[in-house]
């Protein structure tokens, strides 16, 4: 059993959690485990038991001379001291906090021994916060480390520096790391590379951008194909950014390319027949990027991706992914007809094969195709259907995609209504997100006509109301209220419009009959909004009936938010308006609301009042009906005012006599304040005087004892004793 | 980019977890115990993929331990907008990779062995993954580098024996 290197206490820990049969029973062995390491560590600070310190060797273990004594006792502690780190390391990873610990972690980092110091670096990655000030007491620790010359310790470093280092402590590293990707061994060299685009992703300043990628390609060229491997990543990660700089290593990759399938790297990097799958499929991934749209560089890679997939082809699971990816890429390059073909043949394969895995990849396969080149999804349509009705809800969720990739104006409808049916039975909000903004688009693109748009978007709002954008309500409202566009003014086009208007009228007062307070406020205020200008179209429901169901829902809603609440009172205004008179339920409300807190609708609500009161007439001009797409004509002239100006002022009204240009008063102002108070400047402007180089000792007014004489030195034996006159007596006869 | 590899067992205790993207440690637990929930409830006959929380999530189950990866979009790609290209079946097959090299060096894995030396089980994985990039899938060479430090620290207690 290989538990034989562990201390009794640490087998029980293990055994104890190995049988547990209950998450409090878990959280309790590790709570006495917490309490136990506690002790530990405090009684390693007056005993010296843990940490790297020497014990005192008259009290240490006796045997053997004392030098061998002292060092078996070192190594013991250190023991102690890795397994503490382990012990802590597991009360972490299952869920608790051992921040009392940590300290000890970074002490170990700086063990000379390597396996500590990598348990060391190891818990420190694990466990220490971007933000935690411990990573900064790594930092001299790290680079002492990778300047060593023991290739463990820089590898140990090189690990540690990739997953600790923040953006302030990149200056401190960068070069050391940069020199390493020239070392002899190749293991330094693999994942040096990876810490230089580390630092790189967080500080683009220091790791200059340039300067990567041309070291990129020359570890592209590494005698290693580990280095080699380990570039590929960096390289499709910055290509995916920008491919520019990239172009010209398509010739080398594709030569790279070559050489793995046919075998000529190291019988090693063989996995079950298939060399080197994973840098296949990087390389692949990488062409894909760089040959996006640039018909030269796709030209040069057709042949490497059909030898490619032909090779793949050996019947297991790594074949198939080398083979999917290169499908991938064929269909977002320079579209080439062969390969397309090649590329469908084989996403006919996968979607109907017997393996989930397989059919999952003939999914996205044709997803990606389908994009480009719909002619093929025709082929497929039953097996789409099928996977759409599988169990398996990953499947389903990878087909909704395809479906959604695949839509046109003939079978929007069809699709939209699934990805509805979706979104109604699923929990996960970034699925529901996702597709909402499906949805949304689809519905933009290909709707056949108004009125189905506005019931998509009606359905859309109400399940997943949150997600949708502020601008496709705007949208709505603005279809809603202009119809289909302005070209037809003849009969059919006001027709169809005033029909889709009371279409909407009609399906929003039934939505008020259902759960009004649940539903999101883009809807509701869209609701109130259309129901306020078009409630009088309706056929279904009089002004009364809506005008009374709006104030009923605005007085249950307490939590509606402010913005919903003014919207549904503007349309109770409104339809008061167009009604003629104020039914008693709409006038309490308005009074309510005038005495709110929210000053917006206070005034809303006493301007109304007043309108009502004083001038019950203006309602019809004021808040006309159908007008929401015309201008508010405004004259800044105030001209209409003119009358009553002319009345006032023959009434012996003053008249507006404008102020004077303030700026002279305000400059006198200035000015008076300045010369009344103005004081000598509390700074001291002219420079000081150059100090005078102090002369020897004895001019300048060093003291010492017995200040009072000078130039003591000069005489007889006093020697060099400056500046300090030696007190009567010192020596002996002077 | 890996975001974070797990061994999980079925009854959902984490035998070894190693994040590639801090994740603070109420939202770990969260994730490890959600994912390993949904990974329960899908049978042999569904595919080994799944999604949660915008992770493209890869499974495969050893015995009683599975190993989970997360995947999501590139750092670099993420801010252009770009989506997570990560090739699923490569990474199941990377489990499996992981797994053959973890089998050489135990000689013949089982749970145990990774609790009794978690550390190195760690060690083993960072030769392989670095930065959330699979950087090392030759099992001569990672295995090659682990004798190194095991040789080294056994001459480092064996000297003053």
């Amino acid at each position: 059993m290989s538990g034989m290197h562990l201390s009794k206490e640490f087998f029980e820990l293990l055994k104890a959690i190995g049988e547990s049969k209950s998450k409090q029973e878990e959280d309790r062995i590790i709570q006495r485990e917490i309490a136990t390491l506690k002790k530990k560590m405090d009684g390693s600070s007056s005993k010296g038991g843990l940490g790297g310190k020497l014990p005192t060797i008259g009290h240490g273990g006796g045997g053997g001379g004392g030098g061998s004594g002292s060092h078996n006792a070192l190594n013991q502690n250190r023991k102690k001291a890795k397994e503490f780190l382990v012990r802590l390391l597991y009360v972490e990873m299952l869920g608790h906090d051992g921040s009392f610990g940590y300290i000890k972690a970074v002490e170990l980092a700086a063990s000379s021994s390597i396996i500590h110091k990598r348990t060391g670096y190891l818990l420190c990655s694990c466990c220490l916060a971007p933000e935690h000030e411990f990573r900064f007491m790594l930092v001299n620790q790290m680079q002492r480390d990778l300047a060593s010359s023991s290739i463990l310790e820089i590898c140990s470093s090189l690990i540690a520096v990739t997953n600790l280092i923040t953006s302030d402590m990149v200056p401190a590293m960068a070069s050391h790391v940069e020199k390493l990707m020239n070392h002899g061994s190749e293991i330094v060299r693999k994942k040096a590379v990876i810490a230089y685009h580390r630092m790189y992703q967080l500080d683009e300043h220091t790791v200059d951008r340039k300067d990567l990628i041309d070291v990129l390609r020359k570890v592209l060229c590494d005698r290693d194909p580990s280095v080699m491997g380990s570039s590929l990543n960096v390289i499709e990660s910055l290509a995916t950014v920008d491919p520019a700089p990239f172009k010209d290593l398509v010739a080398s990759l594709i030569s790279i390319l070559k050489q793995v399938i046919e075998h000529r790297l190291p019988s090693d990097f063989e996995y079950h027949r298939v060399p080197a799958p994973w840098i296949q499929m990087k390389i692949v991934r990488i062409l894909a990027v760089v040959g996006k749209n640039d018909a030269n560089a796709s030209n040069g890679m057709y042949e490497i991706l059909g030898e490619c997939m032909r090779k793949a082809d050996v019947g297991i699971n790594a074949g198939y992914a080398v083979i999917y990816e290169c499908v991938r890429t064929i269909t977002s390059i320079y579209p080439n007809p062969t390969l397309l073909d090649a590329a469908a043949d084989a996403i006919s394969r996968f979607i109907t094969s017997q393996s989930q895995n397989l059919k999952y990849f003939g999914v996205t396969g044709l997803a990606a195709i389908v994009e480009s080149h719909p002619q093929y999804a025709t082929a497929h349509q039953m097996s789409v259907i099928e996977c759409l009705e599988d169990r398996d809800e990953t499947l389903q969720r990878r087909t909704l995609d395809l479906l959604y990739k695949m839509t046109n104006p003939v079978n929007v409808q069809f699709i939209t209504e699934k990805l509805l049916g979706f979104l109604r039975n699923t929990t996960d909000e970034f699925l529901k997100e996702d597709l909402t903004n499906k949805v949304c688009t689809l519905a933009e693109r290909y709707a056949p006509n108004n009125l189905w748009y506005v019931e998509t978007i009606t359905d859309l709002f109400e399940m997943s109301g949150d997600f949708v954008q502020q601008e496709v309500a705007q949208n709505l409202m603005t279809l809603i209220a202009e119809g289909s566009g302005d070209e037809e003014e003849d009969e059919n086009g006001e027709e169809a419009d005033i029909i889709l208007r009371q279409h909407a009228v009609t399906i929003y007062a039934n939505l008020l009959e259902k759960q009004i307070a649940k539903l999101p406020r883009l809807l509701l205020e869209t609701m109130a909004w259309v129901l306020g200008e078009y409630a009088y179209l309706s056929e279904e429901f009089t002004l009364e009936e809506i005008l009374n169901k709006l104030c009923d829902l605005v007085k249950v809603g307490k939590q509606l938010a402010p913005s919903t609440r003014k919207i549904i009172v503007s349309a109770i205004m409104k339809l008061v308006a167009q009604a003629g008179q104020c039914p008693p339920q709409a006038a309490k409300v308005i009074d309510d609301f005038s005495k709110a807190k929210d000053v917006d609708l206070q005034q809303r609500c006493l301007e109304f009042q007043n309108l009502i009161t004083t001038a019950p007439h203006m309602l019809g001009e004021i808040l006309p009906v159908d007008a929401s797409c015309e201008d508010v004509q405004v004259d800044p002239n105030l001209n209409f005012l003119d009358l009553y100006v002319r009345q006032a002022a023959a009434n012996g009204a003053k008249e507006y006599n404008k102020p004077d240009d303030d700026d002279d008063d305000d400059e006198d102002y200035y000015n008076n304040y300045n010369s009344s108070k103005k004081k000598p400047s509390a700074f001291k402007m002219t420079p000081y005087e150059k100090p005078t180089k102090p002369g020897t000792f004895s001019s300048a007014s060093m003291g010492g004892m017995g200040s009072g004489s000078k130039n003591t030195f000069g005489t007889g034996g006093g020697g060099g004793m400056s500046g300090v006159t030696p007190p009567p007596g010192a020596y002996g006869g002077n | 980019m890996i975001s974070f590899i797990l061994m999980v067992n079925k009854q959902g205790q984490t035998r070894c977890s190693k994040y590639y993207q801090w994740l603070p440690m109420e939202e770990r637990v969260a994730l490890e115990s959600e994912i390993i929930r949904k990974c329960l409830s899908r049978s042999e006959l569904q595919c080994s993929f799944l999604e949660y929380r915008g992770y493209k999530t890869i499974y495969r189950r050893y015995a009683s331990l599975f190993f989970i990866i997360g995947t999501k979009p590139d750092i670099d790609a993420a801010q252009v907008g770009g989506e997570n290209k990560e090739n699923e079946l490569g990474l199941l097959e990377f489990i499996h990779n992981l797994v053959e090299t973890m089998d050489k060096w135990a000689g013949s894995i089982c749970e145990l062995d990774i609790m009794y030396q978690l550390e190195e089980v760690h060690f083993i994985l960072d030769e392989m993954v670095m930065n959330g990039y699979i950087v090392e899938t030759c099992k001569g060479a990672t295995l090659k580098a682990i004798d190194l430090l095991e040789r080294e620290s056994r001459k480092g207690e064996a000297m003053f024996k």
